[in-house]
């Protein structure tokens, strides 16, 4: 190492020196955490502690919001009207745009060269799946189709026609599937389940509310007739007038055409089997009765 | 499936022996080695790696804590199948667990199966209630637009109806009042000031009218069929 003596140079040597960032050697910026402040110590000890005086300001059994002391409160008088009736039941599906998927796969997040489902998304931190919220999975949305141009064999639950087009533009596969909350806490978080030492389950099929949605070829849906889905492709082409690249000369044609079954989880993984992470092993059961209830 | 991100820490280390390396590599391992001193002459990031504490794994794997099923002070919960099953997940083939205890077994495979029957209708059934839905809305609400139809093609004639209807009531209340005011007129005449229409003279008055209105009718009817059977008698001597 050569010695140096201006300032830049000697910056750009210790800037190369030091190690790589990780977790273990960040810390907040100085002055982004505040200690606590301890109420009542030393000469203030008989005091109010900032709370005023008296009442429900200061001992904090402040009534609850919308109470208005007695008198029927607004909430109560005015009439409700179903817009938002059977909200907390309602499934949610948080948005995926393609500007984001973009940027993941761009940052090398999430792996274009194979398919990507749930997963990988949830693997790559793009998107936050809270099953327990009510969450069935993510809708793609349409924001970013005109800067999107990965080839994908992408699987989500609910996409926007726009965004089916400039998936499949770019000579890319798209598949709308349903996950029941169960399946989707396996899938979008694999290893706590596969040291459950479970099984992994069957995945169930959407309810009549939604079932619908998926045997529609326009949505992609994955319990679709493929021959229309196929036609539903050259139709979406035609529409938004763009030639439907042919994906049977591809290089990735092996990974585009991968699809799962309706009762299938993960790739390459059937329902049923155990997957054991400390000794590397796959158990396939071959009870008849068991393979008949997995199998079916 | 996708393996767990891992994190890769690439170490280079030029011009130091592998021993003192290792030695240098954690502070815990360093003080289980009793090296008290870090020599200054190491360069900074090499001491900054050094410095690095990596987080204990908190995985029990060379003894791992196999509970008793015999005995009386393990707590229940650690003898549930369940439990076997995330041992076996946990340390494999190690835990002693018996493999194929980690599926359901024949009666709770006849549970599961009745349930799914009871609650998860095969996808073709499912088609079939939608289809049925669907087609009964159609139909109600093909009957209904049947029904706005039939009663749209009334609607000229109702409301040719009402309006003539309106208008024959206009026309009645029209003629009372210029009877009334006919009568106001005549009684004004005869009895020389106006005359209230509720009073009794006002009523008689009119009675009176009526009446002879009643006679002359009758006398001019009288007339009419005079003349009528007079009538045809002049016709036929005219055309004689």
């Amino acid at each position: 190492m050569s010695v140096t003596k201006t300032t830049g140079a000697k910056t750009i040597d210790i800037v190369k020196n030091l190690p790589r960032i990780t977790l273990a050697n960040l810390r907040p910026n100085p002055g982004a955490k505040k200690d606590e402040k301890h109420r009542g110590r030393g000469i203030h000890g008989g005091n109010r502690s900032g709370r005023g005086h008296k009442g429900e300001r200061q001992r904090g059994n402040r009534p609850r919001l919308g109470f208005e002391g007695g008198q029927t409160p607004f909430y109560l008088i005015i009439p409700k009207y179903g817009y938002n009736a059977n909200h907390s039941r309602r499934p949610q599906f948080p948005p995926l745009s393609l500007r984001r998927l973009q940027y993941l796969i761009d940052l090398g997040r999430v792996d274009p060269t194979q398919p990507i489902d749930l997963t990988q998304l949830v693997n790559g931190r793009g998107v936050t799946i809270q099953p327990l919220k009510r969450d069935f999975g993510v809708q793609l949305i349409d924001e970013g189709a005109d800067i999107f141009c990965a080839k994908v064999n992408l699987e989500v639950q609910v996409a926007s026609e726009k965004a089916i087009a400039a998936v499949e533009r770019n000579g890319g596969v798209i598949t709308t599937s349903y996950y029941d909350p169960r399946s989707l806490q396996v899938l979008i978080k694999p290893v706590p389940f596969l040291m459950s030492g479970e099984p992994i389950p069957k995945r169930l099929l959407p309810g009549e509310d939604l079932l619908p949605y998926y045997t529609d070829a326009n949505n992609r849906g994955y319990l679709a007739d493929p021959d229309q889905v196929q036609a539903a492709r050259l139709h979406l082409a035609k529409k938004y007038g763009y030639t439907l690249p042919d994906i049977t000369t591809d290089k990735l044609f092996e990974m585009l055409v991968q699809r799962k079954d309706p009762r299938q989880i993960f790739f390459g993984l059937s329902p049923g089997w155990v997957v054991n992470m400390a000794d590397k092993k796959i158990l396939k059961p071959t009870d008849e009765k068991v393979l008949h209830y997995y199998g079916s | 499936m996708t393996s767990a991100p891992r994190v890769h820490l690439t170490l280079e280390v030029t011009g130091l022996s592998s021993n003192m390396a290792a030695s240098l590599l954690s502070r815990r391992t360093a003080l289980f080695f009793g090296v008290s001193k870090l020599n200054s002459f190491i360069p900074a990031a090499v001491q900054q790696i050094a410095n690095y504490n990596p987080r204990p794994l908190r995985l029990n794997i060379k003894d791992p804590y196999i509970p008793n099923k015999e005995s009386e002070r393990t707590p229940d919960w650690q003898k549930t199948e369940k439990y076997e099953r995330r041992l076996f997940g946990r340390y494999g083939r190690a835990s002693g667990t018996d493999p194929t205890k980690l599926w359901p077994s024949h009666a709770r495979l006849e549970e599961l199966m009745a349930e799914e029957r009871e609650w998860h209708p095969p996808i073709e059934v499912m088609l079939e209630n939608i289809a049925a839905r669907e087609k009964e809305k159609a139909q109600r609400r093909m009957e209904r637009e049947k029904t706005i139809a039939a009663n749209m093609a009334k609607m000229p004639k109702m409301i040719a109806d009402w309006k003539k209807q309106k208008k024959e009531v206009k026309q009645k209340q029209r003629e009372e009042k210029i009877k009334r005011d006919k009568l106001l007129a005549e009684a004004r005449e005869r009895f020389g000031y106006a005359l209230d229409p509720r009073s009794l003279k006002f009523k008689e008055m009119v009675a009176e009218i009526e009446k002879e209105e009643k006679k002359k009718r009758k006398l001019l009817k009288r007339r009419k069929k005079e003349e009528e059977q007079g009538l045809p008698t002049a016709t036929a001597e005219s055309s004689q």
